[in-house]
């Protein structure tokens, strides 16, 4: 049996030269929860709009629950959910309105999908407002509805874009408990794309780091994590200009010392943090170094992304990754 | 496919009902060029009754009985175009909102999108012209006001014609218009085109004014403008005497070729423009 997702080498370059997607080749097996992690503009839309038809590729191949995406749009369409990153409700009409003109494109009889739209309504909390105008809603009942909007027709697979974007933080675990529950519940095959690190850590199975169009890393956010294989500890001393580095690499534990420009803190890698810290102070205090602060960190997925692309993660928005095909404007960005 | 042009078409009903100014302006329009315009601007009155002038412009109206029934039947054109003009912003509004992604992405045939579109708002487009018509009757019975006069019966292959010609009317004038709201992404664009054939395709027709007043280049352009042939088959049925060189289905003839044509061209450009990128 084939997997949900199958890229070979796909990309995509805009007329005018722009490469959004350099060359991509993935796989996302049935019933998996795949993370796309990566700044705005690191490409992730563009990939997605690929996989759901919305745009063509200009080179490689993807295949969506074994159909090939530039051949058969129309059978992938069938299969596939697409939560879009920016609301794609109609204001004028009700939550439930919305949700029946979805499910009537999509083939089902008003017979068929009564049930349905009922059902994802409740299930989403938004049983109460369903006939109320869309205008009426907050932003994160538009979140909710846009994931309806994704999953009235019951695909096997189901594409989030950028799906918690502008959420609150009990939006966002509210967010990931219903798609946990739609895995579990439907073994629905979800693939995400997210700028938040703790969005791709907490929720995905397997994790992809793309940056400037290409994938840099694949693997459980576990996986990603131990393979950076340390502990990172911040030192920083009271006075920049002083050099740590030959004391901390003659500590016991440390595998790397690494000064960061301008700060004077070092990054030093190490066994374990627990024991290091008290062994730091010591040295330092012996070595007559004033500390400024010593801090430790887990490995994370930030630190994966640091490792693999050379520079910090950052989060915020710079709204510059393209539109899906057909959409102008700047509502919900 | 009919069930997502059903849709498509129960969502353009819901969006129009939402908006009551919106319904109101359909009605309102009508009466107002018909009770300002058509009663203010009547040739006949620029003669003393009998002389020589009067005579002439009841020539030039080619059977109808005044001015007024002339102006009045017109209106049928003009309200169709005007109802029909605003017809792509729909769309324009769609794809800004990212509605229309919304439904691009779903695997609705990209000819029933198009066509739910194109039959509700060519049916919002056809009726008010009805609307404009039974006015202008009524009119002959409120004192101080002219109205519209027609012949004491109109049989029903007339009849049939004159709904078949407001039909044809009110969708090539549609799918013109929901054509440039696929195509173009600028409001101010569509807003341009529209302001630019607006006026154009009401003074090259004869449905204010008759068409033998005109100098004979414009005369000739008005013979194959779509709203002057709509404009002949109404008041070919509807009065008693007619002056038209060709019967009332050589018009709709006309009209047939021109449907055909600009709904064809809409097929094309929201197919073109429903296209993955």
């Amino acid at each position: 049996m084939s997997d949900a997702v199958t890229c070979k080498n796909l990309g995509k370059t805009f007329p005018g030269g722009v490469e959004a997607v350099s060359s991509v080749s993935l796989d996302v097996a049935h019933g998996e929860i795949y993370g796309f992690l990566g700044p705005n503009g690191a490409g992730k839309t563009t990939l997605i709009s690929m996989l759901t038809t919305l745009l063509r590729p200009t080179r490689g191949s993807a295949e969506v629950e074994g159909i090939d995406v530039v051949r058969y749009p129309e059978r992938v369409r069938r299969r596939i959910g697409l939560v879009f990153q920016r609301s794609t409700s109609d204001d004028a009409l009700t939550g439930r309105e919305n949700l029946e003109v979805l499910a009537g494109l999509h083939g089902l009889s008003p017979r068929e999908a009564r049930p349905r739209i009922r059902e994802v309504l409740e299930r989403l909390d938004l049983g109460e407002a369903a006939d109320r105008r869309v205008s009426t809603y907050s932003g994160g009942m538009r979140r909710r509805l846009e994931i309806g909007a994704g999953i009235v027709h019951e695909p096997s697979l189901l594409f989030l874009d950028e799906p918690t974007l502008g959420l609150d933080p009990q939006g966002r675990a509210g967010f990931w408990e219903y798609v946990r529950d739609l895995r579990s519940r439907r073994g629905m095959t979800i693939f995400l794309t997210t700028h938040y690190l703790d969005e791709a850590d907490q929720l995905s199975d397997r994790v992809s780091i793309i940056d400037h169009g290409r994938v840099l890393r694949t693997g459980s956010p576990v996986a990603l994590k131990e393979s950076l294989g340390r502990d990172v500890v911040l030192v920083r001393p009271s006075d920049p200009a002083r050099d740590l580095r030959s004391l901390l690499a003659g500590l016991p534990g440390v595998s790397s010392v690494d000064p960061r420009a301008g700060d004077g803190e070092y990054r030093v890698k190490v066994a374990r943090s627990e024991s290091f810290v008290p062994a730091v102070v010591r040295a330092c205090d012996a070595a007559g170094v004033e500390l400024a602060g010593v801090a430790t960190r887990k490995p994370s997925l930030d630190e994966v992304f640091l490792t693999v692309t050379g520079r910090e993660y950052r989060e915020e928005s710079e709204a510059n990754a393209p539109v899906p095909a057909g959409t102008t404007g700047t509502r919900g960005r | 496919m009919y069930r997502e042009f059903l849709t498509v078409l129960r969502r353009e009903a819901l969006k129009w009902v939402r908006v009551p100014i919106w319904v109101a302006s359909y009605f309102v329009v009508p009466i107002l060029y018909l009770l300002l315009f058509g009663q203010a601007f009547d040739l006949g009155r620029l003669f003393p009754p009998g002389a020589d002038g009067s005579v002439y412009v009841r020539a030039a109206l080619l059977g109808a009985p005044n001015y007024f029934s002339y102006f009045a039947v017109g209106m049928v054109a003009f309200v169709t175009l005007t109802a029909s003009l605003y017809s792509g912003t729909g769309i324009l509004f769609d794809k800004q909102l990212g509605i229309h992604a919304r439904m691009t992405a779903t695997p609705a045939p990209r000819s029933a999108l198009f066509a739910g579109s194109l039959t509700f708002r060519a049916f919002s487009a056809a009726w008010p012209a009805f609307l404009a018509l039974g006015f202008a009757l009524a009119f002959t019975g409120v004192p101080g006001l002219v109205g519209l006069s027609v012949r004491s019966s109109v049989s029903a292959v007339g009849a049939a014609e004159v709904v078949a010609a407001e039909a044809l009317l009110a969708l090539m004038f549609t799918a013109l218009f929901l054509s440039f709201g696929y195509v173009l992404t600028s409001n101010e664009a569509y807003f341009g085109i529209t302001s630019l054939l607006n006026l154009p395709i009401l003074f090259t027709s004869n449905a204010l004014f008759p068409q033998g007043t005109m100098p004979s280049w414009l005369q000739t352009v008005t013979a194959y403008n779509p709203a002057s042939m709509a404009a002949n088959v109404m008041r070919e049925n509807l009065f008693p005497t007619s002056g038209y060189p060709y019967p009332p289905v050589v018009y709709l003839l006309g009209l047939l070729a021109w449907a055909a044509l600009l709904v064809s061209l809409g097929l094309y450009l929201s197919a073109r423009s429903l296209r993955v990128p």
